[in-house]
Formats: structure tokens, sequence, C-alpha cells
């Protein structure tokens, strides 16, 4: 199997792209939702994609953990698949804020439409700062409430050889909540993100 | 290669519908696909809103979706699963389906004109009825599965993984809530004698006969369920044992009197009753103390009902 790790440069410089993504995502967020919107600098983890159900299978145990997918495409065979992991008692909150405090959507249109503006606001920024554009496919969820939780997650997991983990935390005005976004990469565009990397770091 | 020529042929045969708005929702342009399904033009109602182009739009959610493609430059979705449709639309398959309207699949994207300044929205609708008409389907079937799966094939009443089940539920229930709870077990009186006399089919038909009789006596909120052969069990909730007694007595009355004709010939069948209320005993005792009360029920002479008491298993004993 072809080596998948990144080396230190390689890390820092994804490290560095996404923090500002991720700035890029908290300004746009918090002019939409009218808000302060705090995004901290997110933690990145490079995992092997087998390990991921275990990890976050223990880390929201006990919970009503949610799970929601949501795939792109780029240009030049950068692809992917983001889930986002959230409790489910903080769905609440941030569907009023997104202006949902009428019940003309159901619970699963609200998880899709939070995940959807989360997930597109900061992939389309990192597409900015990898030259590239992503298109996206309709968020679906893949585990809400009674669902067994690890297994769905294992099903997903499979199919990627590489997964970016990357926990954030929203902070706004009034309140704050954690969720968990995962990058799952195939191999083939793990190659493609390396070089696209390294021509960036050989610009410098 | 100039390909220019290609695209509005392709926007007018897609099988998607293509709808674009301008920044205050007016309609720019929609396609054939839209065009034919809604029965309009786009040369009559080109600039007007949205809302009044299409009627019944569910305007406040679309204003949502489109603000945040608009002012995050990110798509939105919607999914049929969620909202069956956006745009009522007829859709191709009017026989074979029980929804009037398209199911749809919806994408709005952002778009930028060249100007670098105008910006539009792009509604894309996919007709996804198949797959809705797929998952009635599917759901009609789990459900009939569901029900085979806790029917007992003869009868008809709750079979006895299903009926101890909700057992075990109830008795939860009765504990947290300190309500009282009753079960009654009762068997039909020399059922083997009845097998001998009329064959299987006729020992049959009166387990099916006696099963409606029964259930025709009992509460919407009761669970008649067979628990084996020729025994069943009815689970009494929100009932102490004085109203246990009572539905057993009258369910004994109504058997004996119950006329059943089978190939002709008229078959008399009574039934002994076991009786017990849940005083904080676990199913498995609950079931037993049942038993010991049919047994003792059977021991007195049959066609009668007969409540647990402690003790009762001694005075089988001496009696046996």
């Amino acid at each position: 199997m072809t080596d998948l790790a990144f080396s230190e440069l390689q890390r820092d410089c994804l490290q560095e792209l996404i923090n500002v993504a991720m700035g890029q995502a908290s300004d746009k967020l918090a002019r939409y939702l009218d808000t302060f919107v705090h995004l901290q600098v997110p933690a990145i983890a490079l995992v092997d994609a087998a390990e991921l159900p275990q990890h976050f299978a223990s880390r929201y145990q006990q919970q009503c953990a949610t799970l929601v997918s949501l795939g792109f495409f780029g240009d030049s065979g950068l692809r992917g698949e983001t889930i986002m992991l959230y409790q489910l008692d903080n769905v609440g909150v941030i569907a009023q804020l997104l202006g949902y405090s009428d019940d003309s959507a159901s619970e699963a249109e609200m998880l899709t439409d939070i995940s959807s503006v989360l997930t597109t606001t900061f992939l389309n920024g990192l597409a900015e700062q990898l030259e590239n554009s992503f298109s996206y496919a309709a968020p679906r969820i893949i585990s809400s409430r009674d669902d067994n939780f690890g297994q769905k997650l294992a099903y997903s997991a499979e199919q990627w050889q590489l997964a970016l983990q990357v926990d954030i935390r929203y902070q706004l005005t009034d309140f704050s909540f954690d969720c968990d976004m995962i990058l799952l990469i195939p191999g083939e565009a793990v190659l493609r993100l390396r070089q696209i990397l390294d021509s960036i770091l050989a610009d410098f | 290669m100039q390909l220019d020529w290609l695209l509005h042929p392709l926007l007018s045969q897609i099988n998607t519908g293509v709808v674009v708005l301008d920044a205050q929702y007016h309609v720019v342009f929609f396609n054939q696909f839209i065009a034919r399904r809604a029965d309009i033009e786009l040369a009559k109602v080109q600039g007007q809103p949205i809302d009044k182009v299409f009627t019944d739009l569910p305007l406040a959610w679309l204003r949502r979706k489109f603000d945040s493609v608009l002012n995050l430059q990110v798509p939105a979705f919607s999914s049929w699963e969620q909202r069956q449709y956006i745009i009522k639309l007829p859709h191709l398959r009017p026989l074979s389906s029980d929804s009037r309207y398209m199911a749809q699949n919806c994408s709005m994207l952002p778009l930028t004109a060249p100007d670098g300044m105008s910006r539009y929205i792009v509604l894309l609708i996919e007709d996804a009825t198949d797959a809705y008409v797929y998952q009635q389907q599917l759901q009609q079937s789990v459900v009939q599965l569901e029900q085979a799966n806790r029917t007992d094939g003869l009868t008809g009443v709750f079979n006895r993984h299903y009926w101890q089940q909700q057992l075990g539920y109830e008795i939860q229930r009765a504990q947290r809530y300190q309500h009282p709870l009753s079960l009654l077990l009762f068997d039909l009186d020399k059922f083997k004698d009845l097998n001998d006399h009329y064959g299987h089919l006729g020992g049959d038909f009166v387990l099916i006969e006696l099963s409606k009789v029964i259930a025709s006596l009992l509460r919407d909120t009761d669970l008649l369920g067979r628990y084996g052969g020729e025994e069943f069990g009815i689970i009494l909730p929100e009932t102490g044992l004085t109203g246990a007694m009572q539905v057993a007595n009258r369910i004994c009355d109504k058997v004996a009197q119950h006329k059943m004709v089978f190939n002709q010939q008229g078959i008399k069948a009574t039934v002994s009753i076991g009786v017990v209320s849940y005083t904080e005993q676990t199913v498995d005792e609950l079931i037993q103390y049942a038993d010991t009360a049919l047994y003792s029920a059977k021991r007195q002479g049959r066609n009668r009902a007969v409540a647990y008491q402690p003790g009762l298993e001694a005075a089988i004993k001496k009696i046996k």
C-alpha cells in the first residue's frame, strides 16, 4: 500500500490553510447569522480511517449523537466526504439561531441544513486556499437517535484510507457548542493533496 | 471548437428542472422541463417574483434557504424525504403512484454573472417520484412485517414472544407509576378431547373462535396473547385483583355460553383461568403465580377463575 503519511512540513501547511479557511468561515457565518461567531483554531489530526469508529464511539458514548455526511468533489481528483458529529441536545439551539423558530422544518431538515451551511462555508474557503473549487452532494443523515452510531461510522470509514479529523468549537455570543468535523479522503486524493501542499510550500 | 450552441438544446432536453432567480427572487429563466410540467411560458412570467409564478410555495422556508445561498455563497439542498416537493408539478407516473405531485430532490446553487457583481440562484429540481414510490412500498412492507412478527399465525392474537415482551414493559410501567396491573392465564378445558373428537382442524377452529370472543370482551389497552398450544394470557393494565376477577369470570361465562358450529356439529368449550395481580414480582414469577392459580382452577373442576394467593402452591400439593 502506498504510504499516505504527511511530512511535518506538509502537515503544518495544511493546518495553516485550515486555519485561514476557518477564519473566513467564521467571518461569513457571523455576518450571515448577525451574531459574533468565534471559531477556535481547530485541532487537526491525521488518523487511519480504520481507527475512527472506535475513537468516536467512545467519545460520544451514552449521548444522542448524530452523523451527517456531505460529499465533495474538486478539480484534479481532489475529493472526499465530510462527516459532522453533534450531540442532539445542541441541535435545538443552533436551529433557533438559523431561524427555525417556527416548526415548519423537521429535525432531519434542520440537521442537514446546519451541516451543509457549516461545512460548505468552511470547505469553500479551503478550496480557495488550495486554488481549487468544490461542488457538493446533498447532505445525508447517516445516523441519528437510536441507531448504532459506531457501526454506521464504521461503514462510512471503510471506504476511505485517510481521515483528517478536525475538532471544531463554535462559539457564539450567547452560547457555545462543540461538534466534530471529519474529512475523509480516499488514497488517490491524499496523494493529490500532498502534491498541492508541496507546490504551495515551494512557492514560499 | 465552439460549443455554445450545445447549451440551449441541452438545457431544453435535460431531465432536470432548472430555475434561475435574481437576488430579489424574481424569475429570470426556467427550462422546458419546468415550462411543460407547470404549463407556463417563460416570456409571460419573466421578471415576476417566484411566488407569483408558482403558487403554494413554502415561501418563508425557501427564503431562508435562498438567503444562505446568497449571503454565504454556499449551496443549499432539499430532499423529498424531508419535503416532498417545493414546486407543485405533476409527475409521469400518475397511475402507479398514490402521490399527486412529483417528489423532488432540489439543489440551490449560487451563481455570479460574468460582471462579477450580479448574483443569482439556480434551483435544480430532480424527479424523485420513483424513489418515493419504492419507499412507500417498502414502508408498507415493513409495517406488515412488524405486524406479522408479533402476531400468532393461527388466531391473530399476539404471539408469545411479543406478548411476554409487553408484559415486561407493563410491569416496568406499573412499578414506576405505582399503578395496578393484573395478569390472566387461561387454558381451554379438555382440549385434547376436542382434538380427538373433532380432529385438529376442529381444535384450531375452536382456538380461532374463542380468541375472537375473548378479544371482544377486552379493552383496547388489554393485551391478549397465545402463550402456547391452547394456553393464552391477558395483560390487564390499570386493573387490580377485583377488576381482574370480574374480567375472568365474564370470560368464563361468555365462553361457556358461546355456541360454535364446526362441520355441522355444535361444539361447546370452557376455559379455566388463573388470575394474579402485580405486587413487585418479576415477569417469570408473575407468570408462574398465574400458572399456579390456573392449575388450581383445573383442580377445582374447571370452567372457573381462581385468584392466586400465597400458600396456593402448598394447598395444591396437599390435594395431590
